[in-house]
């Protein structure tokens, strides 16, 4: 949850999407401001923070990038649970990644929490000849389900602050107060961990 | 490697083809297993003609990085079609370092296949400006550094020529016959040849029996099945059975370590079920593991090795690490790449060296955990192969990375909370520098030992007179000890001393790492042993093992050394061990006191 103090905002934020949709070349554009044109596979989750100044707060993002691999997908729930923002990416060039984005914004939805910013990056734009996802299609799909579309490409670095900072002015002001801690339940996180992981 | 070496001739508890002809081999079901080997090659291109397979060879070794590791088996030497062709070859061009390459005509192979002879003399040629190229150049660790990660030839399959030519494979694959893992590559172009093997498994196991190795001229297939698991390595490397077999054993942990062993009930529940995209993106992993069967000893002494640190440094890093246990943490592990600095454990709970070792791996091959904090899943098969554990891995430099292992999935910011207290003990006490300067300065050294120099004549050349085949140019004459390695029995720790002149380019790394493997092998062997001493000599080294309750001690020396002057520099090896064991050994490690 997005937490507010002095105007001083804390947000957990988790990135989801299929393998090689460009999550982790996201958040290290978003971060460090670098860019690998090979990004090795991401394993579990990598943990980053971010502070960023919109116009009314400074927004402290801690940013969850999960790993796209099969065997992870269980543990999804530990890092969007809680979360006050989740960016849902997608590679322009692949069409079977568009619906894996899909897939995770409907289980991000079933999850139930209404107040989460959810993002919609289609990333790789950069690659014009390759494209088999037209930013018409994403963007008629965001607008019925609520989201917000961006094409992104994090090698040239085109709409990656724009997206983050977009999520920033969208986040609620106002710490919700029905769930105070956020934290997940220990015994339960453990059993879904073990029994499910590998055969998601 | 011509002296007599009968320790290697496995023991076979299970079913032994140990020679597969089938005409000298009456037995109807080890005809059928020949037959099903014989269907391995039935792809083989009929044109495996000098012309296109040297040009292939050449091609491979002009990228010497790849050639180090990727070991290829010369055009006329046994691919894997040697297994039809066994019979014939009794001398197939190998290379091996301080191996004279035979000349193309103590080779009757060469011969029987038509223009051989010059194309033998080309690849003699080739090797020979290479290996001169890689003898001024080549120390371990530029060798390490110039060594990438990650799989390579996923364009072969097993038709290729290449492929065949690959002297070391390695193959896992579901009791369906479904590929999961191979070294060398694409899995999915390979359902065939899984299939094979799987036949070969299950034929055996349906006449209540198990197949452990079967062996065909020089090469050696090795089984191992762990439930619906089944794994293969086919080898003419010439390591002994045992070691082939552990480490298939370790590769299965490594497995396990990425997904537990829970992945068993997926099989229950559907035999056909395809567990490779589960291993998606961890073939890095898989193919340092199989580099380290090359070089790391902890990959059959079972020990782990500590970084050389000075005994009151280690002992400040093994408070913190306590303290962190202490707090509801699993493990804690301070690494330098795959040597350990420090580690902790909670109470009663006890790591096994193999755990560390494979968990080593997975973090330092796995490119991602450089980039930030990483939180991953986890299993340590030896600690409980059906679990998994929650990993916290930072590094703090390229070299130096903690590893905080939890039960608990919400673990994370405590641990993140808990490498900030341990950074900053590292800061404060300048641990990090002094662990890069150990690193830049290595351990122990033959040369640093209190030899009297009596009998330690002095190199008598200088490097550019140095000969790659010729190893017993020089150094120590005949008492030179050129390495050793001394394995704490209690203690579940080895150190070993870092590579002195002759044995400087990693083919000669590579075979004296072989030939410890294989004294390891002889000394263990079951039913035989244990024994407590050996004493060999062939026309590459004089090894000398001694093994009591306490350690195990593996030495090479010039072959020319003298053994009552070898057993005396022996004593004092373990002297000089012992002066410098609180430097050298992590000493009091809770994990390890069972």
């Amino acid at each position: 949850m997005a937490t507010a103090g002095n105007k001083n905002i804390n947000a957990k934020l988790v990135l989801l999407g299929d393998v090689g949709a460009g999550k982790s070349s996201l958040v290290l554009r978003f971060v460090k401001d670098q860019f690998v044109e090979f990004q090795e596979s991401t394993i579990g989750a990598a943990f980053f923070s971010q502070t960023l100044a919109v116009n009314d707060a400074t927004v402290k993002f801690e940013i969850w990038d999960t790993a796209g691999q099969e065997r992870y997908h269980s543990l999804a729930p530990m890092y969007y649970r809680g979360a006050a923002a989740a960016v849902v990416v997608f590679d322009v060039t692949n069409q079977a990644s568009f619906e894996r984005a899909v897939k995770w914004v409907q289980e991000l939805q079933a999850q139930g929490n209404a107040n989460m910013v959810v993002a919609l990056a289609g990333n790789k734009s950069d690659l014009l000849e390759a494209r088999k996802v037209t930013a018409e299609e994403a963007q008629t799909y965001a607008q019925e389900n609520g989201l917000f579309f961006m094409e992104t490409s994090a090698k040239t670095a085109a709409n990656v602050k724009e997206i983050f900072y977009e999520i920033a002015r969208r986040l609620p002001r106002v710490q919700p107060t029905e769930n105070p801690t956020g934290m997940v339940l220990p015994d339960r996180a453990m059993d879904r961990t073990v029994s499910s992981s590998c055969c998601a | 490697m011509a002296t007599s070496d009968s320790s290697s001739s496995p023991s076979s508890p299970g079913t032994d083809f140990a020679d597969p002809n089938p005409s000298s081999d009456p037995d109807t079901s080890s005809d059928r297993v020949q037959s099903l080997l014989e269907s391995l090659n039935l792809s083989q291109p009929s044109d495996v003609s000098d012309g296109s397979s040297h040009t292939d060879f050449t091609a491979d070794d002009d990228d010497a990085a790849e050639e180090e590791e990727e070991e290829v088996v010369p055009a006329n030497g046994n691919g894997l079609e040697g297994i039809e062709a066994s019979s014939r070859a009794e001398n197939p061009v190998e290379m091996e370092a301080g191996e004279e390459p035979p000349s193309p005509t103590s080779s009757g192979y060469d011969g029987e296949r038509g223009s051989s002879g010059g194309g033998a003399s080309t690849y003699k040629a080739d090797n020979a400006s290479e290996g001169e190229i890689r003898e001024a150049s080549d120390t371990a660790e530029q060798h390490e550094a110039a060594w990438l990660p990650g799989k390579r030839h996923v364009d072969e399959d097993d038709a290729s020529v290449s492929w065949r030519k690959r002297k070391k494979h390695f193959f896992i694959l579901s009791n369906s016959g479904k590929p999961i893992y191979s070294r060398y590559g694409d899995e999915h172009k390979l359902a065939g040849f899984s299939a094979t093997l799987q036949a070969i498994i299950s034929f055996v196991e349906n006449g209540g029996d198990r197949v452990n190795l079967v062996k065909a001229g020089k090469h050696q297939v090795v089984f191992l099945v762990k439930g619906p698991i089944y794994l293969v390595c086919i080898s003419c490397t010439d390591e002994t059975y045992e070691y082939l077999r552990g480490q298939l054993d370790l590769l299965y942990g490594q497995m396990i370590l990425i997904l537990t062993k829970s992945i068993d009930r997926c099989f229950e529940k559907n035999s056909k079920f395809d567990m490779a995209p589960l291993l998606g993106g961890t073939d890095a992993v898989f193919s340092s593991l199989v580099h380290s069967f090359s070089w790391n000893p902890a990959t059959f002494l079972h020990a782990y090795t500590c970084l050389p640190l000075p005994y009151a440094l280690r002992q400040a890093t093994g408070t913190i690490l306590q303290d962190v246990c202490a707090s509801g943490v699993l493990f804690a592990l301070l690494m330098c790449r795959h040597k350990v600095i420090s580690l902790a454990g909670a109470q009663k709970a006890s790591l096994h060296p193999d755990d560390l070792l494979l968990l080593s791996n997975f973090v330092v091959s796995s490119e991602s955990f450089r980039t930030s904090e990483s939180f991953s899943p986890i299993c340590l098969p030896r600690y409980n192969p059906q679990a998994f554990l929650h990993a916290y891995v930072h590094f703090f430099d390229d070299d130096t990375y903690v590893i905080l292992l939890t039960t608990r999935s919400e673990a994370f910011h405590h641990l993140k909370d808990c490498r900030i207290r341990i950074e900053a003990v590292l800061l404060k006490s300048n641990i990090l520098s002094t662990v890069q300067r150990s690193v830049t300065e290595g351990g122990l050294r033959v040369e640093d030992l209190p030899v009297n120099h009596l009998l330690r004549q002095k190199p008598s050349y200088t490097s550019n007179q140095r000969q790659e085949i010729d190893v017993s140019v020089g150094t120590g004459g005949p008492f030179g000890l050129w390495h050793f390695m001394y394995r704490s029995i209690y203690l579940d720790q080895y150190v070993s001393s870092e590579f002195s002149p002759p044995v400087t380019s990693h083919r000669q790394q590579k075979s004296l790492f072989r030939a410890y493997q294989k004294l390891y092998a002889s000394m263990h062997e079951k039913g035989l042993g244990p024994h407590k001493t050996q004493y060999r000599r062939d026309e590459n080294y004089t090894l000398l093992c001694w093994v009591t309750p306490d350690f195990e001690l593996y030495a090479a020396f010039d072959p020319l050394a003298d053994k009552a002057m070898a057993i005396k520099i022996c004593n004092q090896v373990c002297q000089r061990v012992k002066d410098v064991e609180n430097e050298v050994f992590l000493q009091g490690a809770s994990p390890f006191s069972w």
